[in-house]
């Protein structure tokens, strides 16, 4: 009786909860965006004064031709990236964290990231062991065919997810989705073994995970992928508060619970898929990011924590960009080492600071 | 070497001026003119004279000895009158005793806080006392695995790919002996990249297994052979930061198989053509500019430049772009770094293994078609001998031959200097619809 009686309370202090109040804060969380997105295009390795950097983006002329391609051609699409990225992992690792209840959920739990590392692999480590031409006839044997291969990898895993989805609860598809994800790296030190050094070189380098290797051309697919994922998120953002008493509860109040979980896990694996298709693995914002927004706002409900999480999840990616440039030094720091600098801390001293960690996750 | 020589052959004169007298007095027979005149030296027969000076011992005439064990062990007898002393390599250090040598690998790995001792006793005498932990290894020896494929030029150079038995990987083996004797089925595949078959090596036992260190625990095989009780010899050739100095690791290998006077004769002839090509490149008017490596995932990988690729640059009559660097290994540099400062570079080299024409490099990445060097057929990339299994020849007898590779850098940027020159480990890249 209690329990239903607290329950009760819950849902009701989320339905009541006025989405109005925190918009100026959410508002500012866009600017901080902005803000981050222009320091990113400010500093890196080359020292490129604010002025011609306010001509460039204006459509001016600046002082060095070159300064003009760096912007465009390389801090512009990194930047873009960074903040595509940072909100699709944000938003993805929300949903999974409230999807299997479990606060150290992210986005990658279902698998998602070995699949891309195994369909990395197989491009990247096979046309050595072969010696087949045919994949660089093709002009895949590149970042492309790297991305398009670990989009395909993602894919696969995604669709077993979704298959299973429809026949299993949801904690057996977490254990199915880790089992994958143990297969497909098991898959990837075979392929590792048989391997040129010079290969394994490349292999390991998409694992340290960069978003300065996506060009304009690639952009291409990558935007649309994690607009169309932070789309549907967004959509299934309402049913996902009732996932946060459990899928019975949420049944009881009526929502579609098959067809809200197809929406959420297709979205997340999009969003996590794309990402790391292009980027390669990044580690610790999709956990850290939904617990820095649920702490910030204080509360649970999705459809404020949601937007939060892409907003500032964008600004984290990009500060950990700004800072894996080392700006000022010609060497740069690999990504996932910075996120993992600057995640771990986080999301310890949440935990250890937060009381009602587990009433967001009534288990 | 020559110092040996030298006494050498005064101790031969007094040794006979002291035989005959003693002959004389003595009227027992002597074998010392066997001694003196003996054919082939494979061996050394009877007592030999025990008059020697007090200062140098009697060195064997012939040379080192090239196969089998000493018969009768003189300690007066020097047995390596020839010896090998480096000159451009400094990861290598070799004593030398009469019957004995001392070898120590002083940088074994980067950072190494180790260094690698070996003790190389001529067979048929005894073992010095006292080796420390030092590796005792019975020279010369007879069969030998090498887990590197830059070994494998040292070994056709000496004559010794009879000796060898085992390799690491024949799908990356470029030399030409080595590949015939796989096909023939004269040695046995004990392992592919770091990671070595011990139940294979076990099985094949040679006498001494060749391989290269890196420090870490994870990938490194010579803690388990170490262990299984072979004899491991750590060749950091790779460590060098000249391109002699890594040539000049044949004398090290050599210096197991009693191999240096073929060592030192191979080894001066390269470097003498080697600084003989740099002199030529030296006092050129211009020297044009040139960047190394390409990008991976925005990050490009520089060679530093403290070590041998720059070397090779410099020497070839260029500027390196980053040689005001020192460090000996790569730079992670930012790709917007590298694009600033090598956009009008006029040459590129040593791209990535996979790309062979100006296609596959803007495949990778469109950014690439900005730079000079590519736009204006300035890219040369050292994989034309690249072979299918992934196994580049530049690394292999490129690294024993290092003046041809000079050659090839010096007629690509001074093409005037060197007319009838080809290009070997080099291939031009251009688009693919050109022929």
């Amino acid at each position: 009786m209690s329990t239903h009686n607290a329950a009760r309370r819950q849902a009701q202090g989320l339905s009541c909860a006025q989405p109005r109040s925190r918009a100026p804060l959410l508002m500012l969380l866009g600017m901080v965006l902005v803000g981050a997105f222009l320091l990113d295009l400010a500093t890196g390795s080359v020292m490129i004064p604010l002025r011609d950097l306010l001509a460039i983006l204006t459509g001016g002329t600046p002082l060095k031709a070159a300064w003009a391609d760096i912007i465009l051609k390389f801090r512009m699409p990194k930047a873009l990236t960074a903040a595509l990225a940072g909100a699709a992992l944000g938003v993805s690792g929300l949903q999974m964290q409230t999807l299997f209840r479990n606060p150290l959920s992210g986005p990658y739990v279902l698998g998602i990231s070995s699949g891309a590392s195994f369909g990395v692999a197989l491009v990247v480590l096979l046309v050595g062991v072969t010696g087949s031409t045919w994949l660089v006839d093709l002009g895949l044997a590149g970042d492309f065919g790297m991305a398009l291969a670990a989009s395909l990898g993602s894919a696969s895993v995604l669709l077993l997810i979704l298959l299973f989805a429809r026949k299993v609860p949801t904690m057996t598809l977490l254990v199915l989705g880790l089992m994958f994800g143990y297969a497909a790296s098991a898959l990837v030190n075979v392929l590792l073994y048989f391997s040129v050094a010079e290969r394994i070189q490349t292999y390991i380098s998409w694992t340290f995970g960069s978003f300065g290797g996506v060009t304009w051309r690639q952009m291409w697919v990558l935007a649309p992928a994690v607009i169309f994922g932070l789309a549907v998120a967004f959509v299934s953002a309402k049913p996902l508060n009732a996932f946060l008493l459990g899928e019975t509860y949420a049944h009881s109040m009526g929502v579609p619970v098959q067809r809200a979980r197809f929406g959420i896990i297709l979205s997340a694996a999009v969003l996590a898929g794309s990402v790391t298709a292009f980027c390669g693995p990044i580690s610790f914002l999709g956990v850290a990011i939904p617990h820095l927004c649920r702490m910030l706002f204080n509360t649970s409900d999705h459809r404020i924590v949601m937007p939060a999480a892409a907003l500032l999840g964008g600004s984290l990616a990009l500060v950990a960009d700004l800072i894996a440039q080392l700006p000022g030094s010609q060497v740069v720091l690999p990504l996932n080492a910075v996120t993992a600098l600057i995640g771990a801390p986080v999301v310890i001293w949440v935990i250890l600071h937060k009381q009602n960690l587990r009433s967001s996750f009534a288990s | 070497m020559k110092l040996g020589f030298k006494y050498g052959g005064w101790s031969i004169a007094a040794l006979i001026g002291l035989v005959l007298l003693c002959a004389t007095a003595c009227g027992t027979p002597v074998v010392a003119p066997e001694f003196l005149t003996g054919g082939e030296s494979e061996t050394v027969t009877g007592p030999v004279a025990a008059i020697a000076t007090e200062s140098a011992p009697i060195v064997l005439e012939g040379g080192n000895v090239l196969d089998g064990a000493v018969e009768a062990y003189d300690p007066d007898v020097d047995y390596f009158p020839d010896k090998v002393s480096p000159r451009y390599a400094e990861g290598f250090e070799v004593a030398y005793h009469p019957n004995y040598k001392v070898v120590t690998v002083l940088t074994p790995w980067r950072e190494a806080d180790v260094t690698f001792r070996y003790v190389l006793v001529q067979r048929g005498t005894p073992v010095p006392e006292d080796v420390g932990d030092a590796q005792v290894i019975e020279v010369p020896v007879e069969t030998v695995a090498s887990l590197a494929t830059t070994h494998l030029p040292y070994l056709d150079e000496l004559g010794l790919v009879d000796r060898l038995t085992g390799v690491g990987g024949f799908a990356y083996i470029n030399t030409p002996s080595v590949v015939e004797k796989i096909e023939t089925g004269g040695i046995i595949e004990v392992g592919r990249n770091a990671d070595v078959n011990v139940e294979l090596m076990l099985d094949l036992d040679p006498e001494l297994v060749t391989t290269l260190g890196l420090g870490m625990s994870s990938k490194d095989n010579h803690p388990q052979l170490l262990a299984a009780g072979f004899d491991v010899a750590l060749v950091s050739d790779f460590m060098e930061t000249t391109p002699l100095g890594r040539a000049e690791w044949i004398k090290f290998m050599a210096l197991f198989f009693n191999r240096e006077a073929a060592a030192e004769e191979i080894f001066a002839a390269k470097a003498a053509r080697y600084e003989a090509l740099a002199a030529l490149a030296q006092d050129v008017a211009e020297r044009p500019e040139v960047f190394m490596g390409f990008e991976i995932r925005g990050t490009w990988y520089m060679p530093g430049g403290g070590g041998y690729l720059a070397r090779y640059l410099e020497d070839a009559g260029a500027t390196y772009l980053w040689a005001g660097d020192d460090s000996n290994g790569k730079i992670p540099l930012d790709f917007e770094t590298v694009y600033e400062r090598a956009a009008e570079a006029p040459y590129w080299v040593n791209l990535s293994q996979s790309w062979t024409n100006v296609d596959d490099v803007l495949a990778a990445d469109e950014r690439y078609g900005d730079f000079e060097a590519l736009k204006r057929g300035g890219a040369y990339n050292h994989n034309a001998l690249l072979n299918e299994g992934g196994g580049n020849d530049y690394n292999e007898s490129g690294h024993a031959n290092p003046d041809l590779i000079l050659s090839d850098l010096i007629k690509i940027f001074h093409p005037d200097l060197l007319p009838e020159h080809e290009l070997r480990y080099y291939r031009h890249l251009v688009p693919a619809s050109e022929p």
